[in-house]
């Protein structure tokens, strides 16, 4: 497969898991400022999805409204919705050929679908859930049809990757931004609304009452978020994954290359596989996550080094 | 409810029309469609109509319009009412094709190597030499197969009597056959039933004949060669185009910094590592392909590309420098070549072309310039025209000074009034000037001719441009079955 296709299949995939956890955290952080006595403050979901400028978000902070707004539609806002799905689509549209029909079709869909005007009178003047429940549905979508039509190859590989480097960096920079606000603010601590949110953005607010019945605890939250094998959102199912799909790129062609990647990747999953709740805490929670971002990060950057050919 | 009313229909005077034979004497071959049309109301047609532009939408088949750095996405203009051909006129074009295409081919062979054809004063050399397109770098080349021409797609216009004309040979990088395919499949779902009852002949072999093609070409006799399209990336208009013959074909989709050239061979950059390619189907001007021999900014191409060509390493389709064929002052020599090459009598006709560099012509051009069409001879998709009957004084008299300054630049001929077929329009049928450009492949076992084609449309009324990029639209082509 050519270099430049293997990376725009990775960004593709990327690029809508991103939408994806952006979304979720929306409506629930939507729905709770919906829900409270106190003025809700939107600082940490700013702080995780967007990389727009500090003045002008904090100009916004405590309307709802127009935080959804400038999350979804700011052009400015190079981590908007309406930006990362044309960076998705755009990748799509130059590896069309590689990806089913269905597939591109469905992304084109979601691209039409965010720039319809109905969806930003629903944020701005009608109720803003409807727009994001329309958005999500359109990622649920290509899911579905990446699963049903996408062949079971090295292209698949490259999109996995993409699609579990994005998804694990998502959930430890959510629990990150969280713990972080508890430090300054131990009240947060016993309040339940609190841990109930961040579970539900990441997803596992049900997994989370199966599994550990009676109350929240921080130490069942960070074992959730991090080491649960069963958890989709964890970052070690995330990690497991990206080693799974990269295990099948091996080749004779390129086994260097492959090797010194696999290295790398395998020594993560390592890690993260004999890591616990007491080590993580006698590291600092905070330090043990920046160390696992690196880690990430490093992968990404080899593959752009060794797969993408961009040195 | 009543169906959509024909009467209203008036054919332009002098003009032939493709549906009607005089007014509400109805062409045998359209019987079918108008019979299908009467059912439907102008509410079902215009749904039609909104159902066409959403597929066109939701499949991606658009161009995108860079304005003020935000892409607007647009689609290009479609008819839904289906230009119909018969199966005798389409024999006739095939076989006029077909003449002119071997007759191009054998000009190129020749202009490259021996020049038979200017020794023998049957073209002067003085025209060949100063056309822009004539390309010394490929003097003695030898292409596979001795083919140029691999895909060309000549643009067919008819007189007020029926009688076809080749406008234009576009015998470099023809675009649009992704439009035949397209709006073949939207009128499938837009008129159910209609197109077997009609029985319209398919156009879908087109990928599979380009690609068996393709396959033969390659130097290296290995059972499984490397192809790749070659496309000057995602922000080109016809970039929908390019993905969708990769993906019908099966090959890679490659831009120019994906290849690299290493010993006179071209690979292209893998996940794992260099990978030999054999065949090279360029949508990139000859001018862009290769930054060491020709357009030196040029990022589109391949550094070294024209050695790897010259060595016979690599077939590019079509040839690089084809233009020489189809330059418009070229052109008028076209049916000399017929008789030079072939000692056969043209069956498709040219359209009478004045040579502005010949003082005799070019005094009578000047002359009847309101019954003139006037091109420059190396520009295409419409721009750089005067079209006589429609510009004013001060017009004509500014191009005169532009003409007088390079005449080899320009040629003339006198307006044709294109043929006219029924649009829908504004809920009734109106007659709208048309052309059409079916795909000629020339592969080692010959020529073939995909029955059907792209229509062009000038959509604005009494326009005679159909260019897309001057505000033309297309519609799906049907040829009969006998």
């Amino acid at each position: 497969m050519l270099s430049r296709v293997a990376s725009s299949l990775y960004w593709l995939s990327r690029y809508v898991e991103r939408s994806d956890g952006i979304l979720r955290m929306l409506k629930i952080n939507y729905a709770s400022s919906q829900d409270t006595i106190q003025e809700f403050t939107w600082d940490p979901v700013i702080r995780i999805s967007s990389g727009g400028n500090e003045e002008e978000m904090a100009a916004i902070k405590n309307d709802s409204r127009s935080v959804v707004e400038y999350l979804l539609f700011n052009r400015d806002n190079p981590n908007s919705i309406i930006n990362i799905i044309t960076l998705a689509r755009e990748n799509a549209r130059s590896v069309q050929e590689h990806i089913a029909t269905d597939l591109w079709q469905c992304l084109n869909e979601y691209y039409h679908t965010v720039k319809d005007p109905k969806l930003l009178w629903y944020v701005q003047k009608d109720d803003p859930i409807t727009a994001l429940d329309i958005l999500i549905k359109q990622v649920m979508l290509y899911y579905g049809t990446a699963d049903s039509t996408m062949e079971r190859g090295e292209i698949r590989s490259f999109m996995s990757i993409g699609k579990y480097l994005e998804r694990s960096i998502q959930s430890i920079d959510i629990l990150d931004i969280k713990f972080i606000s508890i430090s300054s603010n131990p009240d947060l601590l016993t309040d339940t609304s609190y841990w109930k949110h961040l579970l539900l953005s990441l997803g596992g607010y049900e997994l989370y009452l199966k599994t550990y019945r009676g109350g929240f605890e921080a130490d069942n939250i960070m074992e959730l978020v991090i080491l649960n094998k069963d958890f989709p959102r964890s970052a070690i199912y995330s990690v497991n994954n990206i080693l799974r799909y990269f295990e099948r790129l091996k080749s004779d062609k390129n086994l260097d290359h492959y090797n010194s990647l696999s290295f790398n990747i395998g020594r993560l999953n390592s890690s993260i596989t004999y890591t616990t709740v007491y080590s993580m805490e006698a590291e600092g929670l905070h330090n043990y996550l920046i160390k696992l971002k690196n880690e990430l990060y490093g992968i990404g950057n080899l593959l752009d080094k060794y797969y993408f050919a961009n040195y | 409810m009543s169906g959509v009313n024909l009467n209203t229909y008036q054919n332009v005077p002098d003009t032939w029309d493709e549906m009607y034979i005089s007014d509400n004497n109805l062409r045998e071959q359209y019987h079918k469609i108008v019979e299908y049309l009467k059912k439907e109301s102008a509410s079902d047609l215009n749904k039609k109509e909104e159902l066409a532009k959403r597929l066109f939408m939701s499949q991606g088949i658009t161009f995108t319009v860079y304005d003020s750095g935000e892409g607007i996405e647009k689609i290009f203009p479609f008819d839904i009412i289906p230009r119909v051909i018969t199966s005798s006129e389409w024999g006739f074009i095939e076989k006029g094709i077909k003449q002119r295409l071997k007759a191009l081919n054998l000009f190129l062979k020749d202009v490259y190597s021996n020049q038979f054809i200017i020794k023998d004063k049957v073209i002067p050399a003085a025209l060949i030499y100063s056309c822009p397109h004539f390309l010394r770098e490929m003097y003695q080349l030898n292409v596979p197969h001795d083919i140029y021409i691999h895909i060309a797609g000549i643009d067919l216009i008819r007189d007020y009597d029926g009688t076809f004309y080749v406008l234009e040979d576009n015998l470099r990088t023809p675009s649009g056959v992704s439009y035949m395919l397209e709006n073949r499949e939207i009128t499938k779902r837009l008129f159910p039933d209609l197109i077997p009852q009609c029985k319209v002949r398919s156009v879908t072999e087109y990928p599979s004949i380009l690609y068996k093609n393709l396959q033969a070409l390659s130097p290296r006799a290995v059972s499984n060669p490397t192809i790749v399209l070659l496309s000057p990336g995602m922000y080109n208009s016809a970039y929908y185009e390019h993905t969708t013959l990769a993906r019908l074909m099966g090959v890679e989709l490659v831009e120019g910094r994906d290849l690299v050239i290493r010993d006179q061979k071209v690979f292209m950059k893998t996940t794992t590592g260099l990978q030999q390619v054999d065949v090279i189907y360029r949508r990139v001007d000859d001018d862009f392909i290769d930054p060491l021999v020709f357009n030196p900014s040029s990022v589109l191409g391949v550094a070294g590309l024209m050695s790897a060509y010259r060595k016979g390493n690599v077939a590019i389709i079509n040839a690089v420098g084809n233009g020489v064929a189809d330059d418009k002052a070229v052109y008028s020599y076209v049916p000399d070549m017929i008789k030079y090459y072939l000692n056969e009598e043209p069956l498709l006709k040219n359209v009478p072309t004045y040579s502005l560099d010949d003082p005799d012509q070019k005094e009578y051009v000047f002359q009847n310039m309101n019954k003139m069409v006037i091109k420059k001879t190396n520009e295409s998709g419409g721009y750089g025209m005067l079209m006589g009957h429609a510009a004013t004084e001060k017009e004509m008299e500014d191009y005169k000074k532009e003409i007088l300054k390079d005449p080899r630049n320009f040629i003339a001929q006198p307006t044709i009034s294109l043929s006219t077929a029924p649009c829908y329009m504004d809920g009734v049928l109106q007659p709208r000037r048309v052309d059409l450009r079916p795909y000629a492949l020339v592969g080692p076992d010959g020529i073939s001719i995909v029955p059907g084609g792209l229509t062009r449309v000038a959509l604005k009324e009494g326009s005679l441009v159909v260019n897309s990029s001057q505000g033309g639209g297309s519609k799906d082509t049907w040829v009969l079955s006998s």
